[in-house]
């Protein structure tokens, strides 16, 4: 029973609703347009920081989230400029490059007054102003079987706030990509050469897909925030293929599969932790390697998905963005 | 094959050879004799920064070259399969870990299997073996994945997506057996040969030595052997290569042993170069490889060689001016600036890559 409950808390948490977040920022790379930017983590540090340092040096919140918006407006457009007219695999290799820059740079020691260096930006210094705004009392609040703080950090203020956003850009994603311009960026990611033969600038169009979906990143970077802490190391390569696997798993280019494959995600990761706790023995599975184990089997189901069921869950296998 | 083709490889081969005997040649020319590591400090604070300089310099061709070996690997296979293969870096880890699990006298296990036991080989002897069980898992590898993605015609973009899923799985394999500690192949951290006011670890030369000597045999492989050059050709055109009566799979196959076994030894140098070695320590260069692999133009083999080194004297030389924890992020910028002004590489040819 504990280990349905977790499994629960584990598909509310404010974490799933970032990676959520971020995956549907992806969805408009990848689902919409094929690209492959393999840096979407990248856009959720940067998105941490710039609001996270905004708020610390003093500016009201939503300065705080205009400038993380900014910052990955440009870090779209520097990533985008040279890669967005070459090959496919070039925008990865950038994108993962670029992110992995960001995770250096914002972890060295160098820069330790202004990103922490490696322990990052502890919580108290930017999660106050979301947390005075919440309307909850400011006390534990049991709901059922679950019970959280109202409004101090990981909340019930916090989730309502993440899942809010998430329904927004649902509502977005599935207005934008019905809309004349999401028809624009399908028949780039069908066939780029008819959409230049129409006359429609592809590389343009490219480029605000990039920026749109990073920007969604960086505010899924925030809300990841507010759940933990900034912390450049959470932010790593891994992060950005766990978001993929979560998105294909969903199915790309659907409106709820990156929500799907979100909450399938952490509650499954959440499950294979408990099960193999409760029942394979200690000589069998050492404590110290069950996060591994959970973690091979993520890497292992994403081979799983990619080769037998490339369109996810929900997908159709017609709208796949898998063209070289 | 045309002949300006083979004039490239040799002018690559060439530079590699030159870069590498020069810094063979200076480390005996100026070595004035051996000195233990931590007795005398051959680099006092307050050195001038052109001493520095060159200091890196050292640092970075040493780097670079191990670097070369560890990624021709990827440029091969980019070069016969057109995938990008996100987990080579599990490769490298793998050969060095594989490495330490033979030789090691401490007690070690095997995931899933109760128990504890010592191999305690000779380095040597670990060392081949473990290159050899390397290259073992390249075959497997191509035998029971990636031979049947190709025969299923699925995409090359999603064969990557695939060697993502791959790389996760055995990042955290890895992690699994041998825990997040950081483990060493050798007690002693070796002798240093010092010159003038520069010096080279012992060690690290004889790593450079093994991995120049190992270039060198790929080099006359891709160059001289009726196999090599079925793999240029592959490289080249693979319709054509098949129509020609080369056998595609087999010679994919054999790219990936090779491929697998020169990462696995890539990995054993960098492990001793590095005097250590953990379960992410192949993830932390893959990127660089890449960079490497992507500088000197994807699937060009020994642009694989020359990218490497760029990429490991920009990492060491950047040190001088910036923080040596962010010299990673320099290499990876250089990267992004060459394919702003030259998207084919150092050594690609000039076609649209869009």
């Amino acid at each position: 029973m504990d280990i349905l409950i977790n499994a629960l808390d584990q598909m509310l948490a404010p974490a799933t609703a970032a990676f959520a977040i971020a995956a549907i920022g992806l969805n408009f790379h990848f689902g919409l347009t094929g690209l492959l930017n393999m840096g979407q983590a990248g856009f959720m540090l940067l998105g941490m920081y710039g609001y996270a340092i905004s708020i610390r040096e003093g500016l009201p919140m939503w300065a705080g989230i205009l400038v993380a918006i900014g910052v990955a407006m440009v870090f779209g457009l520097l990533l985008g400029w040279p890669t967005l007219k070459l090959r496919g695999d070039y925008l990865a290799i950038v994108t993962i490059a670029a992110a992995e820059i960001v995770r250096y740079v914002g972890r060295s020691n160098s820069l330790i007054d202004i990103t922490g260096g490696s322990l990052g930006i502890k919580g108290n210094d930017y999660k106050d102003p979301l947390e005075s705004l919440s309307p909850f009392p400011d006390e534990r609040i049991t709901i059922g079987p679950l019970t959280y703080h109202g409004s101090a950090s990981d909340s019930w203020w916090l989730r309502v706030v993440a899942w809010t956003l998430v329904a927004a850009l649902l509502v977005i994603f599935w207005r934008l990509s019905n809309s004349p311009w999401g028809r624009v960026l399908k028949g780039i990611r069908e066939d780029e050469d008819a959409v230049r033969a129409l006359g429609k600038s592809v590389y343009w169009y490219k480029m605000q897909a990039l920026i749109i979906g990073g920007v969604i990143g960086a505010l899924g970077g925030i809300i990841w925030a507010h759940g933990s802490a900034v912390v450049a190391d959470s932010m790593g390569r891994p992060t950005t293929f766990w978001i993929w696997t979560i998105l294909l798993m969903g199915g790309a280019a659907t409106v709820f599969g990156p929500v799907l494959g979100s909450v399938l995600f952490w509650s499954a990761l959440s499950l294979v932790r408990a099960v193999s706790k409760a029942f394979i023995p200690e000589s069998i599975l050492p404590s110290t390697a069950i996060e591994p184990f959970g973690l091979m089997l993520v890497g292992t189901a994403l081979i799983l998905i990619v080769v037998f069921r490339p369109q996810g869950i929900l997908g159709n296998k017609r709208e796949l963005a898998f063209h070289a | 094959m045309r002949i300006e083709l083979d004039k490239r490889f040799l002018r690559a081969a060439a530079l590699l050879l030159i870069a590498a005997a020069a810094f063979i040649g200076a480390t005996f020319i100026f070595g004035s004799g051996s000195a233990a590591a931590g007795t005398v400090e051959p680099v006092p604070p307050g050195t001038s920064t052109s001493t520095l300089l060159v200091q890196n310099v050292i640092n970075g061709l040493a780097f670079g070259v191990l670097l070369a070996l560890a990624s021709v690997g990827l440029s091969l296979i980019y070069g016969t399969t057109g995938l990008s293969n996100f987990a080579h870096g599990e490769q490298v880890t793998f050969g060095a870990l594989l490495a330490f699990f033979l030789t090691t006298d401490q007690p070690v296990s095997i995931p899933l299997v109760p128990g504890t036991f010592t191999i305690g080989l000779p380095l040597w002897l670990g060392a081949i073996l473990a290159v050899i069980i390397a290259g073992g898992t390249g075959w497997l590898q191509d035998r029971f994945l990636w031979n049947p993605l190709r025969r299923r015609r699925v995409a090359v973009l999603q064969q990557m997506i695939v060697s993502i899923g791959l790389s996760l799985a055995l990042l955290n394999l890895l992690q699994w057996w041998m825990g997040a500690r950081r483990v060493r192949l050798t007690a002693s951290s070796g002798d240093r040969i010092t010159f003038g006011n520069f010096y080279i670890g012992t060690q690290t030369l004889m790593s450079v030595v093994i991995a120049a000597i190992a270039l060198l045999a790929v080099a006359l492989f891709l160059l001289k052997t009726r196999r090599g050059r079925a793999t240029r050709a592959i490289s080249d055109n693979p319709a054509l290569a098949a129509a020609s009566g080369i056998r595609v799979d087999g010679i994919i196959r054999l790219v990936w042993v090779m491929a697998a076994a020169l990462a696995g030894l890539g990995g054993i140098l960098l492990a001793l170069f590095d005097q250590g070695v953990g379960f992410d320590s192949g993830a932390r260069i893959l990127l660089l490889m890449f960079a490497a692999v992507t500088l000197g133009g994807l699937g060009q083999a020994f642009g694989a060689l020359v990218g490497a080194l760029v990429v490991g004297v920009v990492a060491e030389v950047s040190t001088v001016i910036i923080a040596p924890d962010m010299r990673y992020a320099s290499a990876l910028g250089i990267l992004i600036l060459v394919l702003l002004v030259r998207p084919q590489g150092i050594l690609g040819r000039k076609e649209r890559v869009g």
